[in-house]
């Protein structure tokens, strides 16, 4: 079981203008002391068709974290526009807040950001140039996923790879793509998502 | 009957595969297939069974939801004592939760339902070992074991003391694992699975005792569950899945001599679950119906596959009752309510069905005495020997006892009421951390929050510790071996402790939904029904799960803080020291530890009562080892061929001869380290003149004496109070502490062996295995020349250790594990110990030590028996002997304890010994023996001259022994009569 459960995220100051900056309340359980920082980050899906426009608006580590309730806030800068294409400028995308420990992704909260102009007019008309301008958390409807991963240290991480049941790699529901650019291939087995959970 | 189907419980139709009711009938948990996970639902069982509780919505249905299994729970099962509920599921792992009472209510974050959780139920163990999905756990009686079966063929027996301990893991299946069952009495468990055999396995030494086959040779085709239940009264065990004539039964097992004669038949499909009701029934009595009583009679509910129940009671040829289609898919699992008239039964199609008896229908349920006393007079001691409601049955005849049992109640309620009162406390505080409100804190935590960079330039937040956890009881505390002190580590961070409120979560999210309906415009209908815009989200979907690929981590993948790595290490140097520690302090006399080496802690202990002289071919831990050769090795000279083997018989006993410590140049012997003292002899040091002299000086706390003897001094021995010498020409000279001779020289009547001195008491052992023992201060003698020949006879053993205790009795300790102590009172030789003592083997008497300290009692009779007879301790709590076989032999064995401990003259020894084999009496019903040491503690109440009763025993006062064991007596209220009398005698005595 994870040692570590997000509680609750509150989304602060939403809706908001676009350049202003992302805000999340974040508050999470630890059933015991972690020996390392818990890594958040806050990702800006800029456009759904393509990764490449997903914007990692900040990374922060958290720690030191015993046992018991934390919490904490975090604040990241608004998404660069100029790395957002034009056609997905205005409309539905995603933010995505991560936690990852030793490397490890064990949860992602995600939620629906709506981009939009205030001034109906705009509204109606679109501008050519899109003028970013209000952005929208759909707050009330969190995607949860959640991961399983390796909470102790190396050497128990590698017994759990060996105690692996090898049919659960297949028999994923989640598209997990093999992970690209970790230059870490000793970690991806425990990275691999033992099972998930998806609770909208 | 009444017959409900509460449509509230339910997985969202998924479905659900266990069922189990609270001990306490308050609520119950399910188990099932979640939304892509395991999950463990805990209901309030009052809407169940009232009406008026379902219908008002101020009473909560459901309690609490855990979705922390990654796969489907195939079994909830609540401990007997309702502390802790175990789960165990598809994702191979056993959960063991325990309700954590300082949170609020709260929600399943990114839950749909937003349900708060009334209960906060929290995982205190995680026990990993199955390789395969858990199918089924149990609780044994009393809590002492948790067993859970798998899919990898494997029965697994948990200390549910001391989780993740496994005790044992049973293999034999050669199939998949799918039930449990536990006998009420504890001696065995029996496990079912898919490879057509039940198989039963004793708890005394987790061996298989039998494995049963024949009635499921035609079993085929597979159920999800096999779950089998033994009957309450233990005689029988009733499987699941069987056949007979290829027709599906529940195959009943009769305790004794495992046979199958009998079957529950009817059910048209494989039966999944057998369970017993918890109560043992008799036939109501009827107005005017013969008055005589029935033979009593054990109920069992049976479901299966094809979606039907039968409950069948044991006296009844036919069932009792048969529900036809009451699911749509198969029975998964049933829980009696404690009182026995109610049922729960779950199914694959996700509902649950209620059942509610009246006593008319099921019978008079004995109670909890009855039961015991049947399972008393079938097994022998009972589970619950006095239980709670037993006494709350008898009368309370006198004042003094009701006063005491009030007392008792008094600090029982004493000890609840500061519980809630602590609890009221932090109540009190929740929602506030250093006197500000948690809404404050919240305003100002972006400001307020630590932000640090790290040595590579990135942000480092220090979280705000809003509530600590209590983690519940701390033996169940580890999580996880690898961080023992996570509990400590935590404390540091956290200025003072504080219960989280419930309202940050729940607010939130009412904000965050407000916000969400505020807004519905801005969600712009348009944007979401659009079709070319749905594409996007689908691929958002995606999104939202996948893993991140763009954000390469902290390079700290793999790399352990320095802190984890000495954490480690602390671990691994505690689990070292311990065993050793244990030894140490055991000083079992079997173990080649030398004394000196011990701990200075238990050393000092040790002297406090004892010195002892270890005697061993391995040497003397003594600083000289010039010393060493002193192997003790006693042996009738025959023993040493076999060609003298036969002369030995012939040979006069006398022959026996012991070692003799040869003359050196000089050595020296350490007496204590705490206070530290040591003896250095030199010999024959030439003074002036060619005269050559022995010195023997000695050193106390810095402090030195020296004096000069006139011939070799061959060994030396001390104590706190005398330093005595041996030297040639058989002479034995004593010293004071400070140097001055007090007697002189005594002529030995041949060659010093063993020389050794205890308080002002001292010992000689000479060649010829004479003893003697002198009390030095009192100039008188204790032992004279006592023969070793009774003790050491005939056989090739040797003198393993000599003690001689602080009221001057010798005790020697033999190589084959025999202990004997000279009594001089009675001028013999009485055997104190024997490690083969096959009576330590069956004693238990655990129930009867009064606690763990005490179990410590150190003294003579300790460091001679060692702690030996832990082993068979633990044997005998396993019902491995008939119970009355039992009872004797602890009987004996603690009488033997307390006539060597009374031999030995140790008091502190005598009055635990005492006091055990007190509450072993009490707890045994036991009165006759109780009253005639109760009668000898107090003695004669109107004093008469010809009384020859001695008002203490080893220096204790008796009566005073008596006030002791009076509420010791007091715990079993029928002894309340011996409880007033002695009470009223001591308190004439008193006022006298």
């Amino acid at each position: 079981m994870a040692k570590v459960s997000v509680l609750n995220v509150a989304v602060l100051e939403n809706p908001s203008p676009f350049h202003s900056p992302f805000r999340f309340e974040i508050s999470f359980e630890c059933s015991e002391a972690l020996a390392d920082d818990l890594e958040w980050k806050i990702i800006y899906v800029g456009s759904a068709e393509s990764e490449e426009f997903d914007q990692i608006l900040d990374s922060v580590l958290v720690g030191p974290v015993p046992a018991g309730r934390h919490m904490f806030v975090f604040q990241a800068d608004a998404p660069n526009p100029s790395l957002i294409p034009e056609t997905d400028a205005v409309g539905v995308t995603v933010v995505l807040i991560t936690c990852t420990y030793h490397g490890q992704e064990f949860i992602r909260v995600g939620y629906y950001v709506n981009n939009e102009y205030l001034n109906p007019e705009l509204r109606e008309n679109p501008p050519m140039k899109p003028d970013f301008s209000q952005r929208n958390i759909l707050a009330s409807n969190p995607r949860v996923t959640r991961f399983h991963i390796n909470w102790d240290n190396n050497m128990d991480r590698l017994e759990a790879i060996e105690t692996q049941d090898p049919s659960l790699g297949c028999g994923l529901p989640l598209n997990c793509t093999p992970i690209k650019g970790l230059g870490l291939p000793g970690c991806i087995p425990g990275l691999l998502p033992e099972n998930s959970m998806d609770c909208i | 009957m009444k017959l409900l189907k509460p449509t509230w419980v339910n997985h969202n139709g998924k479905p659900i595969f266990s069922v189990d009711i609270h001990p306490d009938g308050t609520k119950f948990a399910t188990g099932g297939q979640g939304q892509d996970s395991g999950k463990v639902v805990i209901w309030n069982m009052s809407p169940v069974l009232q009406e008026d509780d379902e219908k008002d919505e101020n009473i909560p249905k459901m309690l609490c939801q855990m979705d922390n299994h990654l796969a489907c729970v195939n079994c909830v099962r609540w401990s007997n004592s309702g502390m802790y509920l175990a789960s165990g599921g598809d994702d191979k792992l056993i959960m063991v939760w325990k309700r954590a009472t300082y949170i609020g209510p709260s929600t399943v974050f990114g839950s749909s339902g937003k349900l708060a959780n009334v209960e906060q139920w929290r995982c205190v163990s995680i026990l990993r070992n199955h390789s395969g999905d858990v199918m089924d756990v149990a609780w044994s009686p009393h809590d002492a074991w948790l067993a859970s079966c798998s899919v990898d063929n494997t029965v697994v027996i948990w200390n549910a003391v001391k989780f993740p301990e496994i005790l044992a893991t049973l293999r034999g299946h050669s199939g998949l694992v799918k039930g449990l069952t536990w006998d009420p009495v504890g001696k065995y468990i029996a496990s079912q699975a898919d490879d057509r055999s039940l198989k039963v396995w004793r708890t005394l030494d987790w061996q298989l005792e039998t494995s049963i086959t024949k009635p499921f040779d035609e079993c085929g085709g597979t159920t999800h569950v096999l779950r089998l239940s033994w009957s309450p009264d233990g005689h029988y065990l009733v499987s699941a899945h069987a056949m007979n004539n290829s027709g599906p039964t529940a195959q009943i097992i009769e305790r004794e001599g495992w046979k199958t004669n009998m079957d529950f038949v009817g059910h048209r499909k494989a039966v999944t679950v057998v369970k017993f009701n918890p109560k043992i029934f008799k036939k109501k009595q009827k107005n005017g119906s013969s008055a005589k009583p029935s033979c009593p009679y054990c109920c069992c509910a049976v479901g299966s596959k094809d979606r039907s129940l039968s409950v069948w009671l044991t006296c009844l040829k036919r069932p009792l009752v048969v529900i036809h289609e009451l699911f749509d898919k198969s029975i998964m699992d049933i829980s009696w309510t404690l009182n026995g008239l109610g049922i729960l039964v779950c199914s694959m199609d996700g509902s649950v069905a209620f059942l509610d008896f009246s006593q008319d229908e099921l019978g008079d349920p004995l109670s909890e005495e009855e039961k015991s006393r049947i399972h008393q007079s079938t097994y022998g001691k009972s589970l619950a020997i006095m239980t709670e409601a037993q006494l709350s049955t008898a009368v309370i005849e006198n004042p003094e006892m009701l006063k005491y049992q009030r007392r008792q109640q008094q600090q029982q309620l004493d000890q609840k009421s500061a519980a809630t009162r602590e609890m009221g406390s932090a109540t009190s505080v929740a929602g506030v951390v250093n006197g500000e409100s948690l809404e404050d804190i919240r305003k100002n935590l972006l400001k307020k929050q630590v932000e640090t960079r790290t040595a590579d330039g990135r942000r480092r937040i220090t979280p705000l510790c809003i509530a600590q956890l209590d983690t519940g009881s701390p033996q169940l505390l580890p999580l996880d071996s690898s961080t023992p002190n996570s509990f400590g580590a935590s404390k540091p961070c956290t200025e003072p402790v504080v219960a989280a409120s419930a309202r940050p979560a729940g607010d939130s999210v009412n904000k965050d939904s407000m916000n969400a309906t505020s807004t519905p415009a801005a969600l712009s209908p348009s944007v979401l029904t659009t079709p070319s815009k749905i594409e996007p989200m689908k691929a958002f979907d995606s999104r939202f799960t996948e893993r991140s690929k763009a954000t390469p981590g902290a390079p700290a993948l793999t790399s352990m803080t320095p802190t984890a790595v000495e954490r480690l290490k602390e671990q691994n140097l505690v689990k070292e020291l311990r065993p050793r520690d244990l030894l140490e302090s055991s000083s079992d006399s079997d173990e080649k530890v030398p004394l000196a080496k011990a701990s200075s802690l238990s050393k000092r202990k040790l002297e406090l009562e004892v010195e002892t002289v270890e005697k061993k071919k391995k040497g003397r831990p003594r600083k000289d080892s010039r010393l060493m050769p002193v192997s003790l090795s006693v042996q009738s000279p025959a023993a040493l061929t076999a060609e003298k083997e036969a002369m030995c018989l012939s040979a006069p006993a006398l022959a026996l001869k012991l070692p003799i410590p040869s003359p050196q140049r000089a050595f020296t012997l350490q007496v204590s380290s705490d206070p530290s003292m040591y003896i250095e002899v030199e010999n024959e040091v030439t003074v002036v003149g060619g005269v050559k002299l022995s010195r023997l000086k000695c050193n106390r706390e810095g402090k030195e004496w020296e004096t000069v003897l006139t011939s070799r001094i061959l060994t030396a021995a001390g104590s706190c109070d005398v330093v005595c010498v041996a030297c040639e020409k058989r002479m034995l000279s004593v010293f004071s502490t400070c140097g001055r001779r007090l007697l002189s020289p005594i002529l030995l009547p041949s060659p010093i062996s063993t020389l050794h001195c205890t308080g002002s008491y001292v010992m000689a052992l000479t060649a010829a295995a004479t003893l003697s023992v002198w009390d030095v201060h009192r100039q008188v003698v204790v032992v004279k020349e006592e023969s070793l020949h009774s003790i050491l006879a005939g056989s090739d053993m040797t003198v393993s250790q000599i003690l001689l205790t602080q009221h001057g009795i010798p005790v020697m300790n033999l190589s084959d594990g025999k202990a004997y102590c000279f009594n001089p009172s009675l001028s013999t030789w009485n055997l104190v110990s024997d490690k083969q003592d096959s009576l330590a083997q069956c004693a238990d008497f655990r129930s009867s030590l009064p606690s763990q300290d005490a179990m410590l009692c150190s003294g003579p009779l300790a460091i001679i028996q060692g702690r030996t007879s832990n082993s068979g301790r633990q044997a005998a709590r396993l019902f491995s002997v008939p119970h009355v076989v039992q009872q004797e032999t602890t009987l004996a064995y603690l009488e033997n304890q307390v006539a060597a401990a009374l031999t030995l003259q140790s008091s502190h020894e005598y009055r635990h010994w005492l006091l055990v084999y007190a509450r072993y009496l009490v707890n045994e019903g036991f009165e006759y023996r109780l009253r005639e040491i109760c009668k000898d503690l107090l003695g004669p109440v109107h004093y008469s001259t010809g009384s020859q009763w001695e008002s203490t025993v080893v220096g204790l006062r008796k009566r005073e022994l008596l006030k002791e064991l009076l509420p010791v007596i007091g715990q079993n209220l029928r002894f309340q009569r011996l409880f007033t009398e002695c009470q009223e005698q001591l308190d004439i005595l008193r006022d006298k």
